[in-house]
């Protein structure tokens, strides 16, 4: 009796499952998604209160990245005032929700009409691709975004029609929002240890060893995330190379290497510093986060970090040196309009607030970097060196923005090859090739 | 036990009633009580699994037409080096998430069964605390806790054990197994619970038998107590090695597979490859595989477990200590 149920649940569940699977099996999957190109129209003069007048009542939807809440309190009702029919409707997510879900949400029947992206591979470059994202170039135009400093900051966003590489192309997307990489210094103990802040990675090297006979960790490091080495790195790879080369790598230009000799000595340099002791120990136990506030309440000499390290930090106790060699820094994630909205006027116009004077002014004063520097002033000196490292980096075209842009698993690939390199398990020539490896077949 | 004797008559001499409703067609005429029972089962889990399965046999972005793949997404599985290194992981955390946590379990509901112990439902409330509490949470909190300056190297550092002090989670011998401790922690009340849950369906006369006859302790957890907990046993094995196999938002919130590629496991690469590589085929084909290992392995499991005869399992052991008894 007991065989007979068995035989018929059988029957029944593998009845099920193939009834699913000729369901599920009708079309390959994404079939019946596939879009046309975006057919609206391009605009050839700024979009004015009465262009966006025209919508009627409306709600402009958005999502953005949670670290912009602040700057948004400050532009919204800015943005209602100048365009009263229009409503503003953010939904706020963390950075690692917004890039793991954006893409999906953008491709979705409901999708948010501006949203923010990430530059590289993993969500700006799939939101190309599927033609989820209005091209932005006539915008560029009437807005005057091509012009001033914050030009050159639009790059990453300019992609291959085909969403293949970026760098150079069309314009997807703008962030009114910078980053900049720099050396965090514990003022107090600099003074103590009689030395004055180190303005390139060699006067930096020369300064690590006396910091580490004084008995003080030279550099806080937290590298669980495996990010954190990974813009150390780069800080050092940039002084042996040019930067065009390395960003022509990260934009995935063919026929580009990793496997140079510039970032096998980065490579061994990272080695030596770590067995040194340079980043003290249990490094890869700890976050970047949690490493920032031991830093802040007093940790380690230096921190070889980003801007967005600095909101932690007391101008009291802290300064910052900029890197002119260069290395990480970028742009924050840009905006982005939907190809799908019927509200491409108010879109516009959102994106038109954000790069103007000031709301840079706004972006400065919520502890984070604009685009726009002209006119935009500080009265806290950290912030001050900060905004100075920008304008002195950007001036010299130094930036190479992030090396995880490249493919969409290389933090992963190069992050955790670094921790390897650093731990003396693998050769920096090794290191070299397996990130080359995973480049080469996320090009192919 | 009468009951027993009753049921086992009824196998084998089929009485009327019984084959009366044999007759009517028990599946088929209940099929409209378990249709809406049936119809969400496939929905909601028979239909997402199908379309895993589809999806395994394509490249597919999530957003442009898939192209046709045929089986290179599990040659893929197999092919690459980074997956085999991650399931050899998961073997190793097998020991510490189902192993030790049904060891540790039995050890104290064997204890909890037999000491009176004032307070016991707050003991037990608080051993099976890991359990519910968010695996966030106990991430964030084992993280601190085993962090370089953290409240472990602290002890080791004042009971003269410094020397064995380290960044735990950040150092490459010893992360996987931190990993592992931290699953045996949340998993050992779960296992507790359910065997004191068996422990309390045991006949009390049972031990008070074996006691005249002399039994200690022991003797009397491995004659009884374990026999006994075979179903329950069975159970949290099964959950204990899903959980293992499974494992996820542990590794994720600790170490993201680090330092290097030390701590990955499967459903890491099944994370990256859908959220973070845009590859749904490939992590589809990742899944379904290990979906086909986790019900092998609990296939062996519930084999292994297995009561040796087909008699009911209560009777078995109680007759055996019965008859045992009466020899003597």
């Amino acid at each position: 009796m007991r065989n007979t149920s068995t035989v018929r649940l059988t029957v029944l569940a593998v009845g099920a499952v193939a009834t699913a699977l000729v369901l599920s099996s009708c079309a390959a999957p994404g079939a019946g998604s596939a879009r046309d190109a975006p057919a609206g129209s391009t605009i050839s003069s700024k979009v004015s209160v009465a262009d966006v007048q025209k919508l009627g009542k409306t709600t402009l939807k958005m999502w953005a990245d949670q670290a912009e809440e602040p700057l948004m309190k400050d532009v919204v009702p800015a943005f209602e005032k100048t365009y009263p029919n229009v409503t503003v409707d953010i939904t706020y997510k963390s950075f690692d929700d917004l890039v793991s879900t954006v893409v999906n949400a953008a491709a979705s029947a409901s999708a948010p009409d501006v949203f923010q992206g990430n530059i590289g591979y993993a969500v700006d470059g799939a939101l190309v691709k599927a033609k989820l994202v209005r091209p932005l170039d006539d915008v560029a135009k009437v807005s005057g975004w091509n012009s001033g400093t914050g030009a050159s900051t639009l790059d990453p966003a300019k992609w291959n029609a085909a969403g293949t590489t970026f760098g150079a192309g069309a314009l997807y997307g703008m962030s009114p929002i910078s980053e900049v990489q720099g050396i965090y210094y514990n003022k107090s103990k600099l003074g103590a240890l009689g030395l004055q802040p180190p303005t390139t990675i060699a006067e930096l090297e020369t300064d690590l060893p006396t910091a580490e006979k004084a008995g003080m960790q030279p550099i806080m490091l937290g590298n669980s995330d495996q990010y954190a080495g990974t813009h150390i790195f780069s800080d050092i790879a940039v002084t042996d190379q040019t930067p065009a080369g390395i960003r022509a790598w990260i934009g995935g230009k063919s026929g580009s290497t990793f496997e140079t000799s510039g970032n096998v000595k980065a490579a061994d340099t990272m080695k030596v510093w770590a067995k040194a002791g340079y980043f003290g120990s249990g490094y890869d136990g700890l976050s970047n986060q949690d490493a920032i506030a031991k830093f802040a309440k007093g940790d380690g000499v230096f921190f070889v970090g980003g801007s967005w390290n600095g909101a932690s930090l007391t101008s009291a106790e802290f300064g910052l040196s900029s890197l002119t060699s260069g290395g990480v820094g970028a742009t924050a994630s840009p905006w982005h309009i939907s190809s799908k909205t019927n509200k491409t006027a108010a879109a516009i116009a959102w994106l038109d607030m954000l790069h103007t004077p000031t709301v840079g002014q706004e972006i400065l004063d919520t502890g984070r970097l604009p685009v726009i520097t002209d006119g935009v002033t500080s009265k806290d000196p950290l912030q001050e060196e900060t905004l100075t490292a920008l304008k002195e980096t950007i001036a010299a075209g130094t930036q190479v923005g992030y090396y995880d842009w490249t493919t969409t698993d290389m933090l992963t690939v190069m992050g955790g090859g670094l921790q390897e390199v650093m731990a003396g398990r693998t050769s920096s020539e090794d290191f070299t090739k397996t990130v080359q490896a995973a480049w080469v077949k996320g090009h192919k | 036990m009468t009951f027993v004797t009753h049921r086992r008559s009824a196998v084998a001499v089929p009485t009327g009633p019984r084959r009366r409703s044999r007759l009517t067609g028990p599946t088929w005429s209940s099929l409209p009580y378990v249709a809406p029972a049936l119809a969400f089962f496939a929905i909601f889990v028979i239909y997402p699994i199908c379309v895993s399965v589809q999806t395994s046999f394509y490249n597919y972005d999530g957003l442009t037409v898939a192209t046709f793949a045929g089986f290179s997404n599990y040659v893929n599985v197999f092919a690459d080096s980074n997956l085999r290194a991650a399931l050899g992981h998961s073997l190793l955390l097998l020991v510490f998430y189902a192993a030790l946590p049904v060891c540790i379990g039995l050890l104290l509901a064997g204890a909890m069964s037999r000491i009176r112990i004032y307070g016991l439902t707050v003991f037990r409330a608080l051993l099976f605390l890991p359990q519910i509490l968010s695996s966030v949470v106990v991430a964030v909190a084992w993280r601190g806790m085993l962090a370089s300056d953290g409240p472990v190297n602290w002890l080791l550092r004042h009971i003269g054990l410094g020397a064995f002090a380290t960044s735990w989670l950040g150092n490459f011998n010893t992360a996987l197994p931190s990993i592992g401790l931290i699953g045996t922690w949340v998993e050992y009340g779960l296992c507790m619970v359910l065997f004191l849950a068996g422990i309390v369906t045991i006949d009390r006369s049972l031990y008070e038998a074996a006691r005249l006859d002399g039994a200690g302790p022991v003797r009397e957890f491995f004659a009884i107590t374990l026999p006994a907990l075979r179903p329950q046993v069975s159970i949290a094995l099964i959950l204990t090695i899903t959980f293992a196999l499974r494992n996820f938002d542990l590794i994720w919130n600790t170490t993201r597979g680090g330092p290097g590629t030390s701590t990955t496991v499967p459903s890491l690469y099944v994370y990256l490859d859908a959220f973070q590589n845009r590859q749904l085929g490939q992590a589809s084909a990742l899944a379904v595989v290990l979906t086909i290992i986790i019900l092998i392995v609990v296939a062996i499991v519930q084999v292994a477990v297995r009561e040796p005869s087909a008699h009911p399992r209560r009777t078995r052991s109680l007759r055996r200590i019965q008859r045992d008894g009466s020899a003597r």
